[in-house]
């Protein structure tokens, strides 16, 4: 009988739960004042088309200089020229090179003294690399070798924009705009009395705009990441993005990247819910929440783990090296001096998420309808 | 209307919407104070100048504000159960903002599908109450589009829209017209009828006069007193009770009650058709009055009617309130 009653409240629940993000789904997209919110997703996806666009160029420029050349090359003969080469040894090697141009450039050679000297360059190219040989007087002066299609570089980069910008800045602000929202923009608008009048539990209520938010944000930076993920494969060849997609993780990470994804909306959401209901001003918890995961690496080892990007940095699947040189501030900043296991990750985010969610939990039945002094 | 298994507002002790020495404070600016209520079925009036505290009795006993001290149950149910109390209780608040984008009709289908309901009856028990406030023919449009007398009527239906057994109704008509207050207060009317608690505030004297079984008067955040108006009226000691008697020959008839001790002040009419007499003692008077009528021919005197002139809730409202802010 027990056992009856509770799936029969269960049913109702999730009936109402359901009603709840029916409602909020239809707020929520396509909202005026949630444009932005798009707009911050889809700057990486512009930022990928963009540098798509600019590598497909200086692809079809590469392809050009290699089919003028006198030879076919390989990347390996580009490897072959050296400093110190004479012009003709490089020719011999390379072929005449398809695009060339020479000054003639004055240099002092004494208090007085100046001779003129033939500079040279000369641009090779076997399709997929450039290959950049500068001559003094006959003989090679520097060799400039630019990888067109090094996925490996290009990863990297990817995990930079990922880590750097669309986690701590798109899906941040993002889960701001649309969790601080459920409860702080209906007590705005002084319509939050609408639920409240409703045979609905308090706590069901706020599982159902949790539930809406998550949807809401995981729908638009899920698709955010894998436009961008299908951004930052377009410009390679074919056989390329199998290479990567299915012989060297590309599929693996593109799934983990989305995983890291739904699990930041998962705990920036709780934060942001339980932030818009303690608060008037989102500013203030906005600036003390970036601020707190800002300085996570900083923090005690027992603090650390109550912060979303603690957990997330270690699910991230490209570790990105810090540049020679970097500060030591800046370079803390960069590496994950002390990752976590992906599944202590991803527990650790579900607990920090559940507890602010109890925290939600114990707000929204105190909550009273007061729009006047909001 | 639901009511759960085994609950509390099955009991025949719970028949009652109860406040226990409920205080409400927003910081140090008082919102009622000590409030004992026991509000029977039938329709209630709250009555009560703006800010005396009339709204927020009733967001308390709908738990939108929670008491300072104290303690509300409607039928049973605590306030801050919402699960169990909207289930049979409707509240029609003055709050006029609604979610953004919805038409009438979806509106209330929300409404009933947060309630629980499946989406067939939710939307057989949406146009049924959409017919009952009268708004079919806007029921399609955005309700930002809706007049004053709408949004009030898409209110009601809000209220009324799962067939509760307490309605709550701030101000309910507010911005109606003529035709649609009457066709309200029927409605009103038929729900008290059906053992419905009707729990209606108002500053229009008139109407609550027409339509209360009982009234509740509040100023600055005090019940000044509660019951039947008659009842009321009557415990109001300081005012003595005026009684027009409608007869011929008023002024023989003035003559004679003042010879009566209950009586205390005699007034002929304007139309010189009747008396407006006033007295401490009702009983007392009627009894000489009764004994005035039994002779009454061989003084020639007719007594038409007898009436009491100031057991209306207006007469209440200014003996115990003053005449602030009032619409009679």
């Amino acid at each position: 009988m027990t056992i009856a009653i509770t799936s029969g409240k269960a049913r109702i629940w999730w009936a109402q739960i359901k009603a709840v993000i029916r409602l909020e789904m239809r707020k929520t997209f396509f909202a005026k004042r949630g444009l932005w919110i798009y707009l911050v997703a889809a700057l990486p996806v512009f930022l990928f088309i963009a540098f798509a666009v600019a590598t497909s160029g200086r692809q079809h420029q590469r392809a050009s200089v290699a089919r003028r050349g006198e030879k076919i090359l390989t990347y390996q003969d580009l490897l072959a020229v050296k400093p110190g080469m004479t012009s003709e040894e490089v020719i011999a090697i390379l072929g005449k090179p398809p695009v060339n141009f020479h000054w003639a450039e004055n240099r002092p050679l004494g208090p007085g003294v100046t001779a003129n000297v033939l500079r040279e360059n000369y641009h090779y190219s076997d399709g997929q690399n450039d290959l950049f040989v500068g001559l003094l007087d006959g003989k090679v002066d520097s060799v400039n070798i630019d990888n067109g299609n090094n996925l490996g570089q290009d990863s990297i980069m990817f995990a930079g924009v990922f880590q750097f910008f669309f986690l701590r800045l798109a899906i941040f602000f993002g889960c701001l705009g649309i969790f601080m929202n459920l409860f702080r923009g209906e007590i705005l608008d002084r319509s939050l009395h609408f639920y409240f009048l409703a045979p609905v539990r308090r706590e069901v209520l706020m599982v159902g705009k949790f539930l809406a938010g998550l949807l809401a944000t995981c729908t638009i930076f899920v698709a955010s990441e894998l436009l961008q993920t299908a951004a930052f494969l377009w410009h390679f060849s074919p056989s390329a993005r199998e290479v990567y997609l299915y012989h060297n993780h590309g599929l693996e990470h593109a799934a983990v990247y989305v995983g890291v994804t739904i699990l930041a909306c998962v705990g920036y959401g709780a934060f942001f819910l339980v932030a818009g209901m303690l608060f008037r001003n989102p500013i203030l918890p906005a600036a003390a929440i970036l601020i707190w995961e800002a300085i996570n690496p900083f923090l005690p080892g027992i603090l650390k783990q109550f912060s979303v990007i603690y957990y997330l940095k270690s699910l991230c699947p490209v570790e990105i090296p810090s540049p020679p040189g970097t500060p030591p501030l800046l370079a803390l900043l960069i590496s994950n001096t002390d990752p976590v296991s992906a599944p202590v990750a991803v527990v650790g985010i579900v607990i920090v998420a559940l507890i602010a969610l109890y925290a939600s939990s114990l707000q929204v039945r105190r909550m009273e309808i007061n729009y006047t002094t909001e | 209307m639901s009511v759960p298994v085994n609950s509390p507002g099955n009991s025949a002790a719970n028949d009652r919407i109860v406040f226990e020495d409920v205080s409400k404070f927003y910081g140090e600016i008082l919102g009622v104070n000590r409030v004992n209520l026991s509000i029977p079925p039938g329709i209630t009036s709250l009555v009560g100048p703006n800010g005396s505290g009339k709204t927020t009795l009733m967001n308390l006993m709908t738990g939108l504000v929670r008491p300072t001290r104290g303690r509300v149950e409607v039928l049973g149910y605590k306030a801050d159960d919402p699960e169990h109390l909207f289930a049979i209780l409707g509240y029609s608040t003055q709050f006029d903002a609604f979610p953004k984008g919805l038409t009438g009709y979806q509106f209330l289908y929300s409404y009933l599908r947060l309630s629980g309901r499946d989406a067939q009856t939710a939307e057989q028990m949406a146009w049924r109450t959409i017919e009952r406030v009268n708004l079919v023919d806007a029921a399609k449009r955005n309700i930002a589009g809706y007049s004053k007398g709408m949004r009030q009527r898409i209110r009601l239906a809000q209220a009324l829209a799962h067939d509760p057994k307490v309605l709550v109704l701030d101000e309910p008509l507010n911005g109606l017209d003529p035709l649609a207050r009457s066709e309200m207060i029927a409605l009103f009317r038929a729900a008290a009828a059906q053992g419905c608690y009707v729990i209606i505030s108002s500053h229009i004297l008139h109407e609550v006069d027409v339509i209360s079984d009982q009234v509740i008067l509040l100023s600055n955040g005090y019940v000044v007193a509660e019951g039947q108006i008659a009842t009321v009226r009557g415990e109001i000691q300081e005012h003595p009770t005026q009684i027009l008697i409608r007869c011929t020959r008023p002024r023989e008839l003035a003559a004679k009650m003042l010879e009566d001790a209950h009586t205390i002040e005699v007034t002929i009419h304007k139309d010189e058709k009747g008396v407006l007499l006033k007295t401490r003692d009702a009983d007392g008077f009627y009894l000489a009055l009764n004994q005035l009528a039994l002779n009454g021919n061989g003084n020639g005197i007719d007594i038409e009617s007898i009436a009491p002139a100031d057991d209306d809730v207006l007469s209440v409202y200014e003996y115990l309130i003053g005449n602030e802010e009032v619409v009679r």
